[in-house]
């Protein structure tokens, strides 16, 4: 039988592998892709615990999955504004590698 | 309970095992080719292949792609709305007006997209 | 009278206006489309005081999300003013906007330009009101993807385009811990709205670490928004990118909000000590790091951006301190002297950069501009009959009497740094010597009339607070 913390730990596992891909990945795409990751860990552990913990009336609390809504369009429209930002970077400088961006001095 | 889940456990074993000894057999058996230029180049007796491995495509996809995600995701705000909706439109008109309020900011959006030429594929 | 919730409403169907305008007539002056915004903001701030605050919820779900006592609308008071000080920058900055796009106009993008300041604008609005996660995290990424498009914005600029690569990812990051810190906190009480925690939390019972460890993921993401150490590590290099009216709308506005949620998310955590002991590190952390590392700068956009490090540093020390009254009190004078330092900034730099060099000799080449300049300075600096004096006289008034004794001794050590390097600037204006072939700056109307706003304000709540203090009380 699958528990509430089997799911929690795939979501900490999810999130721990978003969070070290953008800290170790040097594409910004890959990078991109892994914060989407991060998201998505806090999308499954929302949905499970909405799942698990029921309320007086034996119904999940919807709350936390209209909230999962929200998150996935926020993302989406993230993605939108941050690959449109991505693109200009790529036609200005002919990279998406982290490492060449770095004309303002850190 | 878990003796259901046997099956597909074999089967991954199967899968990776496979995977491994294909891989480790090669590694044993097979001889390290002599490396030419000519070996290296994607069609060893075709033609000799013009241009960049990856072809440019014009950002205008990226563009559409783009609205697409967008308008497409929209849609999962209508499925909670419309479970609750027939419940809910008796003594709740604001349940109608929210919903048309949220398609019409949609419609602003798609409306200046369309006159900023995004859909536009003449030029 | 007016309801709250329609103040939003005004300022986006303001902006989608704008934008609709932009996108269906090409042949007329774009900046009317500026002063259409400025006058549209100007009317909603006067009917934000035909609005009586509501303490008591009503029973209806909606306000379940959405708070709107005197202390929300005051902020969305500080939201308005902030906007339209930028949209006011946005024209002396017009110029540079499309700079470098090829076959573009000098008109191409200014509408969109004017238009995005006001769903940023709205986005703070209803931050400044949020009393449940799920309004707080999508108003926080209003403000946050509208300003990614306006960092990015000079997009033949690939200082600009860097800027907004940083902080897009860093800010995505802080997106990140922020969900997922609200997940916990829902999974250990079970609830989204900030009152409903306040009464779980306060039971017994309750998978405290749970909670707390949602409740520092939270802290992190806001840290990031408010730009405290060890969570600033894009601020230099976004404000040194990012077009100088955006710099300054992310300065304030940003902080400005972030600090407001801050408030309301520490409040049902104050039951758990662990959460002061961190706030009181980070804060120390701030001030010192925001100080010192200002000192070495030359470059005035980046050390405008490690000043406002500092002065979030200030802040947090009244966030410790529990006083919403100095918080906002302080945020006030904030607002007034980084625009006044931010307007400036636009004027000078137009021909000769950001560089410390580009304000040598400005006493003479325009009076104006350089006391303007000097009254932001002292004020940032915390010269007294200035309104930053008294914001940090509060500040520290209110460390006291919550007995943070260590928090007041760093943070005063560190207003004598602060000295040194706003001096710095102050002595570039004054007592260097001009270049050879400068003329004189030219200050339109329009850019002027704000000024001389902003310098009076500086004085005015330097002597007299009690309007704040009246406003917040109602």
């Amino acid at each position: 039988m699958t528990t509430l913390g089997d799911y929690l730990t795939v979501s900490g596992i999810l999130f721990a592998v978003g969070f070290s891909g953008v800290l170790l990945r040097r594409n910004v795409i890959i990078i991109f892709m892994a914060l989407e990751l991060m998201l998505n860990a806090a999308n499954l552990s929302l949905v499970a615990f909405s799942r698990f913990r029921l309320g007086e009336d034996g119904l999940p609390s919807y709350n936390a999955q209209v909230l999962v809504f929200f998150i996935i369009t926020v993302a989406a429209a993230e993605v939108a504004v941050g690959l449109a930002i991505i693109v200009a970077l790529y036609r200005a400088r002919r990279t998406t590698h982290v490492e060449d961006i770095n004309s303002l001095k850190f | 309970m878990l003796r259901d889940y046997l099956p597909v456990l074999l089967q991954i074993i199967v899968a990776v095992g496979f995977a491994a000894s294909a891989l480790i057999v090669s590694v044993l058996l097979g001889k390290a080719g002599r490396r030419t230029p000519i070996k290296d180049s994607p069609y060893e007796c075709g033609m000799v292949p013009i241009g960049e491995a990856q072809p440019r495509f014009s950002v205008r996809f990226y563009l559409i792609a783009m609205l697409f995600i967008l308008f497409d995701l929209e849609i999962v705000f209508m499925y909670p709305w419309a479970v609750v909706y027939r419940d809910m439109i008796h003594g709740h008109p604001v349940v109608f007006w929210s919903m048309l309020s949220f398609v019409s900011m949609l419609m602003i959006g798609y409306v200046y997209a369309l006159r900023k030429g995004v859909l536009d594929w003449r030029n | 009278m007016i309801s709250a919730p329609y103040l939003e409403v005004a300022v986006l169907v303001l902006g989608t206006v704008i934008l609709l305008i932009e996108s269906f007539f090409s042949k007329f002056d774009r900046r009317y489309l500026g002063y259409a915004a400025l006058v549209g903001l100007a009317l909603i701030f006067l009917a934000t005081f035909f609005i009586a605050p509501q303490s008591t919820m009503s029973s209806a779900p909606f306000w379940n999300f959405y708070s709107a006592d005197a202390t929300s609308l005051f902020f969305k008071r500080i939201a308005l003013a902030t906007t339209a000080g930028v949209i006011v920058m946005m024209f002396d900055f017009a110029a540079l906007v499309s700079s470098g796009v090829q076959g573009a106009t000098p008109q191409s993008g200014l509408g969109e330009f004017f238009a995005l300041p006001l769903f940023t604008c709205a986005g703070l609005m209803w931050m400044a009101s949020a009393i449940d996660f799920v309004l707080i995290f999508v108003s926080l990424e209003l403000v946050t993807i509208s300003f990614y498009v306006l960092v990015g914005f000079t997009r033949r600029n690939p200082a600009s385009l860097e800027a907004a690569v940083k902080y897009l990812v860093l800010s995505a990051v802080a997106t990140g811990f922020l969900v997922y810190g609200i997940t916990w906190i829902f999974g250990a009480t079970g609830e989204t709205n900030l009152q409903k925690i306040a009464t779980v939390l306060s039971g017994t019972g309750l998978e405290q670490n749970a909670a707390l460890f949602g409740g520092v993921l939270v802290i992190i993401a806001l840290g990031f928004k408010i730009a405290a150490v060890p969570f600033h590590i894009w601020v230099a290099d976004v404000y040194q990118g990012a077009p100088t009216p955006v710099t300054a709308y992310l300065s304030v506005g940003s902080k400005a909000a972030g600090f407001i949620v801050l408030l309301r998310v520490l409040d049902p955590f104050l039951i758990l000590p662990q959460m002061q002991t961190l706030l009181v590190a980070i804060a120390v952390l701030t001030l010192i790091y925001g100080n010192l590392a200002a000192l070495p700068q030359t470059n005035v956009k980046r050390l405008l951006a490690y000043s406002s490090i500092a002065h979030a540093g200030y802040l947090l020390v009244a966030v410790v301190s529990f006083s919403g009254r100095a918080v906002a009190f302080y945020l006030v004078a904030y607002l007034l002297m980084t625009l006044l330092s931010f307007a400036v900034l636009i004027l000078v730099s137009q021909p000769a950069g950001d560089q410390l060099e580009s304000f040598a000799g400005l006493s003479q080449r325009s009076p104006f501009l350089a006391f303007a300049m000097l009254v932001a300075m002292a004020s940032l600096a915390g010269v007294p009959f200035t309104a930053g004096f008294l914001g940090k006289f509060l500040v520290f008034d209110a460390a006291i009497a919550t007995h943070h004794f260590g928090l007041v001794v760093v943070a005063i050590v560190t207003v004598g740094a602060g000295f040194y390097y706003y001096f710095k600037v102050v002595r570039a204006i004054y007592w260097d010597a001009p270049p050879a072939s400068t003329d004189k700056i030219i200050v339109s109307p329009l850019t002027r009339v704000a000024l001389i706003a902003l310098i009076a304000g500086t004085f005015v709540l330097g002597v007299y607070p009690q309007p704040i203090f009246d406003a917040l009380a109602r």
